[in-house]
């Protein structure tokens, strides 16, 4: 720990005026000197919107709805757990029901009051609504953002999704069996590393 | 003793200068009536209530699911440790256990997140007393800067910079993924070669030294009567911190220090946060040497709303943020929504300092003195 | 054209340097706030201004056009003649020491006996320019900060001008040009003791006289917001700045020529001014360095540091150096 040094510099002080001089010329030069090595440093700054720093793998961006990777259906069956999840209650669903599977009539995401907190992706029991690792969404006009189902589908094609989806965060979060004596480990789920978050 | 809310409008040259709500150094929305004799203040009428957001009246109706993403809300610099103080109230009355690895990650993150929360405090505290435009900014860019590097920390855990939702009521909700322990070695290692250039830019300097010493004195008996924490007790010479006074989420595995120093200055209070940063360095390293591998939550994720049910019963949870106590009062009825939540926010209870010191204090020392009490007012107006 | 120039009546040609001169400064002076920008930029781990233009060069054009278009506000109870009188008082002396400055021998507005004494005399009177802004603005924020920049400036104008005598009593001569030809052996700043330290009190009380950070308590943003510029909004703004960054180039320009052997250097004669301008920049990058390095001190602290430090020190360093030219000197 350093000392406290640096006594107001009075001509009077105990210590002399010379050394009173001889400390506050150190601490001055210290302090510009810190700034002259930061001078010669690279700058942080990231260009946006000309370049975009990698995000990480986790990113809480925009939110979409997907489809299923083999036969391209819509993942969401409408079963409104994510409507009564969100703490902002912004998001609005209608069911509809069908002879092998329900889907969703209707569903509406006021993206301008969302939390991005990631509960309904956490809650969803089919990995329909996820979020992307990009936040590109500002408008002029706040009903753009008052994202419908072709409109979240489109996102969805749009961005890369983030990693994070409903079943891979619960098994995440899953304690262990009870019957088994060996605890699941931390993470089992692979996934690629956080992105290259820069310093 | 008069009371020391009681303003003499009497007397010549009185000036009534108003502070805020908007105002380049009000650490948010403040409103301070400063009474002015010539330079000196010597009356101050604190306005609250401009950031108010019925956080309490919402508990009531939020689940225990939902609420922790809005927890972070009220201290919203230091997020980690208001979402484990509503999480650990919860837990408390249900008797749920927490997992090691759980507990282990929740140190870290408020350990890291006071790191960064004390990066925010130095960098405005500089800029607030050498100008926007001076000596100030650039150390509060480079405060900034690496702010960032821990904030790119918790991206890569949690997808969010500074609100997280990390906790939930039997655990965490992520774990660490792959790379991210090197990355959060080198993020403490790189800033703590950089904390040695901020003390070298200010600790000896001259005029530093002119701003905070003997500026904002609280003498040791003021600490006690008024109930301030944190740093601003620690720097009056009372050695009272959470973590090691009533631990909380395995801190007692832990070796660090408790900074204490006995002038109650500025300067004294810079101090004891410059050293809880590198204290918060070296815990975050042992848990890291020693994070316990097991399952992250003891119950299961959040599926549905309904899922959490805390039985009947009330509880007081205190975790030590980087300003001070912050607590939660729970009282809960059997349902999967709290009956009541208080909010116990650090700096409320610390502005209640301001009467005391800011009288007889120059106006350049006002903003000397708010900014070492570093309140953050989602806390103070909930 | 120089032998027409020269027959000129002497009036006359002081009338077209004098163009010539301001043309130039005010050209310099809005690239001198883009070079501010970027110089702290990079000391803060950031670019500066980027956008505009190729690397931010067209920034201070830009600048001057928002601000030429933006609503000239007058506050309903300022008093309008002072208020708007008060920042052409600043500029008019924050210019005018320009023209007591020559630039190369034989180029500039005039050379006078007495230059550096005129050259001081003409700054101090910016502090009336100042005090009628911060009254006319009739804002107790603006009133508070211009008694604290009164006080200061008075405080700090005289070991300005005895950190300035030094190499006038080293060069025997109050001529500006004389000053300058008496480096011609070797720059003032290179003196041993004497040279180093006068310089260094030039640059601190240089600071403070002009409300550079540190000690800007003038305009402290975080406690007065802006201060004694508040109120003024538009073209008035852009003259206050003008004026001030103005004044910081004069007195870097003073610097150069007192301490820094003007327009010494290599090459040939005409290369002058620019070797000039060129030292009156790094002058002006130290004043920058000090500036983005150090938070600033209170009022009271600043005239403390003035009056129990600055002038004992710089009134000893005076005798110092007449006791060295006494006795080691040969033309004394």
């Amino acid at each position: 720990m350093r000392s406290s040094a640096g006594l107001p510099p009075v001509a009077s002080s105990r210590r002399g005026v010379l050394a009173d001089a001889w400390t506050i010329g150190k601490a001055f030069t210290q302090a510009m000197r810190i700034t002259f090595v930061n001078f010669f440093r690279k700058p942080v700054t990231v260009h946006y919107p000309t370049v975009s720093r990698p995000f990480p793998n986790r990113f809480r961006g925009l939110l979409a709805l997907t489809y299923d990777k083999e036969t391209g259906e819509e993942n969401c069956i409408g079963c409104r757990l994510c409507e009564f999840i969100c703490p902002p209650a912004v998001i609005k669903v209608e069911m509809l029901k069908g002879e092998k599977r329900n889907y969703a009539k209707f569903f509406s995401l006021e993206l301008y009051a969302c939390e991005f907190c990631e509960l309904c992706v956490q809650v969803c029991p089919t990995d329909a609504i996820v979020m992307m690792k990009s936040f590109d969404l500002a408008t002029g006009d706040r009903r753009e953002m008052l994202l419908d189902k072709d409109r979240l589908h489109a996102i969805g094609l749009q961005h890369e999704a983030s990693w994070a989806t409903g079943n891979r965060l619960r098994d995440m979060q899953q304690p262990p069996k009870k019957e088994s004596a060996k605890p699941e480990a931390g993470s089992a789920k692979p996934e690629a590393g956080p992105g290259a978050a820069g310093a | 003793m008069s009371d020391v809310r009681a303003i003499d409008y009497q007397g010549s040259e009185r000036l009534t200068m108003n502070m805020g709500p908007q105002h380049p150094s009000a650490h948010g929305v403040f409103r301070a009536i400063l009474t002015l004799e010539g330079e000196t203040v010597v009356g101050v009428d604190a306005v609250i209530g401009y950031l108010h957001r019925c956080h309490e009246k919402l508990a009531e109706n939020l689940a225990y699911v939902q609420y922790p993403t809005i927890a972070s809300k009220t201290d919203y610099v230091a997020a980690m440790c208001s979402e484990a103080a509503y999480v650990m109230a919860a837990e408390q009355i249900g008797q749920f256990d927490v997992p090691r690895r759980a507990q282990y990650l929740r140190v870290m993150m408020a350990e890291l997140q006071r790191i960064a929360s004390h990066c925010l405090w130095l960098g405005t505290w500089c800029m607030d007393m050498g100008g926007a435009l001076g000596g100030g900014a650039t150390i509060f860019l480079y405060c900034i800067r690496e702010r960032e590097l821990v904030l790119d920390l918790f991206e890569a855990l949690v997808g969010a910079r500074l609100l997280y939702g990390f906790h939930q009521v039997g655990g965490v909700r992520y774990d660490i993924p792959e790379g991210w322990t090197a990355q959060c070695r080198s993020t403490i290692d790189l800033i703590e070669r950089r904390l040695d250039e901020y003390e070298a830019m200010l600790e000896e300097n001259p005029f530093f030294a002119m701003r905070t010493k003997g500026v904002g004195t609280i003498s040791t008996e003021l600490a006690q009567d008024v109930g301030i924490s944190g740093p601003l007790l620690r720097g009056s010479g009372i050695a009272w911190d959470l973590r090691r006074s009533l631990p909380y989420s395995s801190y007692e595995d832990f070796q660090f220090v408790v900074p204490v120093e006995t002038d109650g200055d500025c300067f004294a209070r810079y101090r004891v946060r410059m050293v809880e940063f590198r204290q918060s360095i070296r815990i975050i390293r042992q848990v890291l040497d020693g994070l316990p591998e097991g399952p992250i939550s003891s119950r299961p994720g959040v599926k549905s709303l309904a899922q959490v049910k805390v039985p009947k019963g009330e509880a007081y949870a205190r975790v030590e943020g980087p300003r001070g106590e912050v607590g939660c009062f729970l009282v809960s009825d059997g349902s999967n929504k709290p009956y009541r939540m208080k909010w116990r926010g650090a700096s409320f209870s610390n502005l209640a300092i301001l009467p005391h010191i800011l009288v007889g204090c120059g106006v350049a020392d006002v903003v000397a003195i708010m900014g070492s009490v570093d309140p953050v007012f989602g806390e103070v107006d909930r | 054209m120089t032998a027409a120039y020269l027959s000129l009546p002497r009036a006359v040609q002081a009338l077209v340097m004098g163009g010539v001169v301001l043309g130039a400064l005010i050209g310099i002076l809005a690239y001198v706030t883009l070079l501010e920008r970027k110089f702290a930029a990079r000391m803060q781990s950031r670019i500066g201004p980027y956008r505009v233009g190729p690397h931010g060069l067209l920034q201070p054009i830009a600048d001057g056009v928002k601000l030429l278009l933006k609503e000239d506000l007058v506050p309903a109870a300022a008093d309008r003649a002072v208020f708007n009188l008060a920042p052409v008082a600043f500029l008019v002396p924050c210019l005018l020491i320009f023209g007591t400055m020559p630039f190369a021998p034989g180029i500039g507005v005039s050379d006078l006996d007495n230059g550096v004494l005129l050259f001081l005399a003409i700054s101090s009177m910016e502090i009336v320019g100042l005090f009628m802004a911060g009254w006319g603005s009739n804002n107790k924020y603006a009133l508070l900060s211009v008694m604290r920049a009164v006080n200061q400036i008075i405080s700090y104008d005289l070991p300005f001008l005895f950190a300035a005598l030094v190499p006038v009593m080293l060069a025997g001569s109050l001529r500006l040009s004389d000053i300058a030809s008496a480096q011609s052996r070797l720059w003032f700043i290179a003196y041993p003791l004497l040279g180093q330290l006068s310089f260094l009190f030039f640059i601190l009380t240089a600071v403070a006289a002009e409300n550079r950070a540190p000690f800007d308590i003038l305009e402290a943003e975080s406690e007065l917001v802006a201060g004694f510029r508040v109120e003024y909004s538009g073209m008035k703004f852009a003259i206050i700045q003008l004026a001030e960054y103005a004044h910081v180039l004069a007195t870097s320009f003073l610097g150069a020529l007192l301490f820094l052997g003007a327009w010494a250097g290599p090459g040939p004669v005409w290369l002058g001014p620019l070797w000039f301008l060129l030292k009156a920049l790094i002058v002006f990058l130290l004043l920058t360095w000090i500036r983005w390095s150090f938070v600033r001190i209170r009022v009271d602290q600043i005239l403390r540091v003035s009056w129990k430090l600055m002038l004992p020190a710089s009134i000893l360093l005076l005798i110092a150096t007449a006791a060295t030219i006494v006795w080691r000197l040969p033309h004394a």
